[in-house]
């Protein structure tokens, strides 16, 4: 009975529909007026969830839920018009005469011309510079399954992403197997100022707080600056929309591996002129176990705080933000190993070397970092001109890490990084049919050693200046886009540091370059379309991967300066190398990448295939076991070698029924060092996964649900070099000397397969996920982590996240 | 109503403007050195002192020096052992970072942390008549003659006796390796527990 009334509603409610407009209730106050409504594919007539929905000169918007459902309340007037845009769907428009509470669905035709966003203030000009290269988004309910995820592997769910880690906590984000400084973490319009080098410092980003998610696959450097060679990932967090009714969200979680809780508070309200976020969190996991032992040490604690504020008057718009993250992150115990003896037996071991109960604990090795972010932001917006944008930021980084040594109550690195940004962007008024974006950018940063940490400084003091300058046009001819960009950086270095024997050292240099994109989208025809784009991006080499001296964590490491070679061949490491004498040049990558979409009936086919070449390539690698006071020592070096990565994302989207769909991805890379034809180091391996979404909408008691299955398989890295045990260096089996093929301590781990299932509820205010990672308890260890020398991954996760919505924005009546 | 609109707007410059002034203060390319630091934890040289129990003047001394620490400069064992036979001598250390002017005794500290540190020991089977044979590399519990206890009595090794046969030995091997065990020193921690300080082998003649 109670399914045939609500089919019966249903019915009633698209009749409505069709009559658009709608007579409304007649309303005598002013800004109580609203709209909701669903939004719908119109082929299979499922809800669409994630798409940004806005009322048309109200400056007012939303995102769908999952069921695709909008409410935007507090509009000034009767007749609204509200504008769609969706990921893979054409643009629409709508317009309602409605007081309260009247449904209105918008139907979407899907579209290959990705993420061509309409009126969404403050969004349009970051997609600007990008159009043309293939990216993903994410959105807050994905992102919500589960909060306390690094934000490297809350992304690594979409093709061609993957990460690099250092255990569960310090993970880095990996784009066609490009990490580090090659990926650009911007975070909330700012590049995320943080010890970024080696693969042991991650962005100290909360996804909890994060509102959305772009990925970007192609090299985006023009638009964001050196350092997107390989891709970025942008962080929004809070859109503080106006007239938007207060509303706060609760939310509160446990896991099972590491016994770990988090909980949260957001919230927000938005007036007439102005609008304000909040929000918070806290999480706590202690030791992670694997199948058969407890990963001592491999807990985290973290602490966030958000706010942000608003002011808008006409053509003005300013927002101000400040976040804080506080991380205390634990890394293996058993990953420290002070001599070649203890390293082959960490090596060697099955096991990890020290196990001990489960515990909340965290001890050495640790990072203990503090993360200050503030920005303000204000742009004019002027029919004559365009819209003009200023934005200042400032970061403060303060990171301590913790060794095993014998004084380790004393950090052995303590650094602090203070970043400055100030962007003034031009985004002209259609010209002559051109698109653009004008910006100018200042950035600097100022790096410096804390003393007390009884070591010779890892990384020395510097200051960095860049000043830069681009420019971006689109021309947009029927279905087809073209879009160019250029960019000029000029950077400056000074660095000071201390030998070993506390003499100093000291360095200025400085790079100029030259950054241009190229890109073209095109409609093939109704059911495909193809894109492509051609990006040049530059990186200045790091501070580690020219400095770093000595051991930290298991490494004995050399940046590009440390070391050379003697008349003999020789390595030495007695002076430091004046950048001048040395041959060190910047990176310089050449990124094609392309995008062909074909859908046809219910499937949807997307290949994204791309060649990158970089030149001076730089790259960490086992070099030798040298001979010291504690025993013999594995040593790494920093190496520049141009490459080339060659490779392909594929994906097969297919709806089975009106509500099960499923998705096969693919992601293939193959990369060389084509200087000395060998493989590279630390690239991800093939993988292949499917991803089954079975979404019942009302179930049950339950105002929404949706059970996603995902079966994913990651195999061998086939292509990694070579292994050379520790003990065959130590015991002289083998000789490497400069000319020596590359070679790893160890073989790349087997392939491994892995079961996820993840549901999602919703009911009424209350919504949540229960998911479980690793159903089968597998025992695997990741080719990318770098705790594969020492223990496996960890194992079954049972997660519960709930959250409790206050206030305005819940759905139904 | 204009003039308020206006003011608006200047309010907003004013508040852009010091939005750069808040975040550029103090900001100017500054040129400071990381500070001087008191080197804690290489080591550069090591020195073993064997004292005849009865003859304090009688000392052999064995040297070992990686001179440029953390560098990749190799190992060098400057030194062989020379004892004589039918003596009990002690063996003490001296153990510096000698990167530093003056040299940084880490001998002292690890006295002071002896409950996180022990040394092991491994030699040519028999050259000693005491302790008797190959030393305790590969079994903790085989017999040493520790002088030394921690707070928690677990032996430490920076001082202990020898006792050679009449015998001689020629081209023998003798190894001590210093072991740091935060946590993990317990009475049946082995030479593979905790990390390295420093391991050295030297050649040893007993004649």
């Amino acid at each position: 009975m109670i399914f045939r009334r609500s089919v019966k509603r249903l019915m009633f409610l698209s009749f409505l529909m069709l009559l658009s407009p709608i007579v409304g209730l007649s309303q005598s106050d002013s800004c109580n007026y609203s709209v909701r409504g669903t939004v719908l594919d119109v082929k299979t007539k499922k809800p669409i969830p994630y798409v940004n929905v806005v009322v048309r000169g109200a400056n007012r918007g939303t995102v769908t839920d999952i069921n695709g459902a909008y409410v935007i309340e507090g509009l000034c007037s009767k007749v609204n018009t509200v504008d769609v845009s969706g990921f893979g769907y054409s643009d629409s428009s709508s317009t309602s005469n409605t007081s309260q509470g009247e449904t209105q669905n918008i139907y979407l035709e899907q579209k290959a011309l990705k993420l061509k966003t309409v009126n969404v203030t403050g969004k349009l000009e970051k997609k600007k510079g990008t159009e043309t290269i293939s990216q993903i988004q994410m959105g807050q309910a994905e992102l919500s399954i589960d909060p306390t995820r690094t934000l490297a592997s809350a992304i690594s769910e979409q093709q061609g992403v993957s990460f690099t880690s250092m255990g569960s906590n310090v993970q880095l984000p990996v784009i066609h197997g490009l990490y580090g400084n090659r990926v650009l973490v911007l975070n909330n319009g700012m590049k995320h100022g943080f010890q970024n080098w080696g693969t042991d410092h991650a962005p100290e980003v909360d996804i909890a707080s994060a509102s959305r998610i772009t990925i970007l696959k192609g090299a985006a450097g023009v638009r964001f600056g050196p350092e997107a060679l390989g891709g970025a990932v942008i962080v929004e967090s809070d859109p503080l929309n106006l007239r938007n009714p207060f509303n706060a969200q609760v939310g509160a979680g446990y896991q099972t591996n590491g016994r770990g809780y988090n909980s949260s508070l957001k919230l927000g309200q938005g007036f007439k002129k102005w609008s304000y976020f909040v929000n918070g969190s806290f999480t706590k996991i202690g030791d992670r176990e694997t199948p058969d032992y407890v990963l001592t040490n491999s807990g985290k604690e973290e602490n966030t705080f958000g706010a942000g504020l608003r002011f808008y008057s006409g053509n003005w718009d300013a927002k101000v933000y400040y976040s804080y993250v506080n991380q205390n992150l634990a890394l293996l115990r058993s990953s420290i190993a002070h001599s070649g003896t203890a390293l082959t037996q960490a090596i060697n071991s099955e096991e990890p070397v020290i196990i001990r109960p489960f515990s909340y604990d965290i001890a050495e090795p640790n990072q203990l970092v503090q993360h200050h972010f503030a920005k303000a932001e204000v742009s004019w917006k002027n029919d004559k001109v365009g819209k003009l944008t200023m934005r200042a930021g400032r970061q403060i980084n303060g990171r301590q890490e913790f060794d095993v040594r014998r004084n380790s109550e004393l950090p052995i690195i303590d650094l602090e990084l203070s970043t400055t940004d100030y962007q003034l962007d031009w985004k002209h008024k259609p010209w002559m049919g051109l698109d653009g974006l004008i910006g100018v950018q200042y950035f600097y940063q100022d790096n410096n050693n804390n003393p007390g940490t009884g070591t010779t400084p890892f990384i020395p003091n510097y200051n960095t200046d860049r000043y830069s300058a681009f420019l971006i046009e689109s021309k947009t001819f029927g279905k087809n886009i073209i879009e160019a960009g250029v960019r000029m950086d000029f950077e400056i270095n000074s660095v000071r540091g201390r030998e070993v024997n506390q003499s100093i050292f000291r360095d200025e240099y400085d790079f100029a370059n030259i950054t241009t994109t190229v890109g073209y989208v095109r409609e093939l025809s109704e059911k495909s379309s193809f894109r492509t784009n051609i990006g040049t991006a530059w990186r200045t080499p790091n501070m580690a991967e020219l400095f770093s001296f000595g051991q930290h964590g298991f490494k004995t490491q050399f940046g590009l300066l440390r070391y050379y070679f003697n008349e003999e061949g020789e390595v030495r490491t007695d002076r430091v190398v004046p950048i001048a004498e040395s041959e060190i040049e910047p990176e310089v990558g050449y990124k094609f990448i392309n995008e062909l979409e074909h859908k046809s009936g219910r499937n949807r086919h997307t290949l994204t295939a791309y060649s990158h070449y970089i030149e001076n390539f730089i790259f960490n690698r086992p070099y030798a076991v040298i001979s010291t006071i504690r025993g013999p020592m594995p040593v790494f070096i920093y190496d520049q070698a141009d490459a080339l990565f060659i490779g392909f994302d594929y994906s097969w989207n297919r709806s089975w029924t009106e509500s099960i769909s499923g998705t096969l991805g693919i992601s293939y890379l193959w990369s060389t060092n084509m200087s000395k034809n060998e493989p590279l180091i630390n690239q991800p391996p093939i993988s292949a996964d499917y991803r089954l979404t079975w979404n019942q909408g009302e179930f049950w008691w339950f105002t929404a649900s949706k059970f996603t299955v995902k079966p994913r398989y990651t195999f061998q890295q086939f292509n990694a070099p070579r292994e050379v045990p520790p003990e065959d260096l130590i015991d002289g089996t083998e000789i490497i000397t400069n000319d020596s093929e590359i070679f790893d301590f160890k073989a790349a781990p087997d392939g491994y397969f892995l079961l996820d299932l993840t549901w999602q509820f919703e009911l009424n205010r209350l919504s949540g996920s229960l998911s479980v990672n690793n159903l089968l308890n597998a025992r695997y260890r990741d080719y990318l982590n770098e705790m594969r020398y020492f223990a496996n991954e960890p194992g079954r996760n049972i997660m519960l996240n709930l959250r409790y919505r206050i206030g305005a924005n819940q759905k139904g009546s | 109503m204009n003039t308020f609109f206006k003011l608006r707007n200047y309010a907003l410059i004013a508040l852009m403007a010091s939005s750069v002034v808040l975040t550029s203060c103090g900001d100017d390319d500054d040129d400071d050195v990381p500070e001087p630091v008191n080197e804690v934890e290489v080591i550069t040289d090591v020195k073993l002192i064997f004292t005849n129990s009865n003859d304090a003047s009688d000392v052999v001394e064995a040297r070992a020096q990686d001179p440029d620490g953390q560098g990749v400069q190799e190992l060098a064992i400057l030194d062989t052992i020379n004892l004589d036979t039918s003596k009990t001598y002690i063996l003490t250390y001296e153990i510096f970072n000698n990167l530093e002017t003056p040299g940084e005794d880490i001998g002292a500290e690890i006295l002071a942390e002896d409950d996180e540190h022990q040394i092991f020991f491994s030699f040519t089977d028999g050259a000693f008549s005491s302790p008797t044979g190959n030393g305790n590399f590969d079994n903790a519990a085989d017999p040493i003659n520790y002088n030394d206890l921690d707070d928690n009595n677990i032996e430490v090794g920076l001082n202990t006796t020898w006792t050679t046969p009449s015998t001689m030995t020629a081209n023998g091997s003798f190894r001590a390796r210093l072991q740091h065990q935060p946590g993990v020193k317990t009475a049946t921690s082995t030479v593979n527990t905790g990390d390295t300080d420093f391991d050295l082998e030297f050649v040893i003649n007993i004649q």
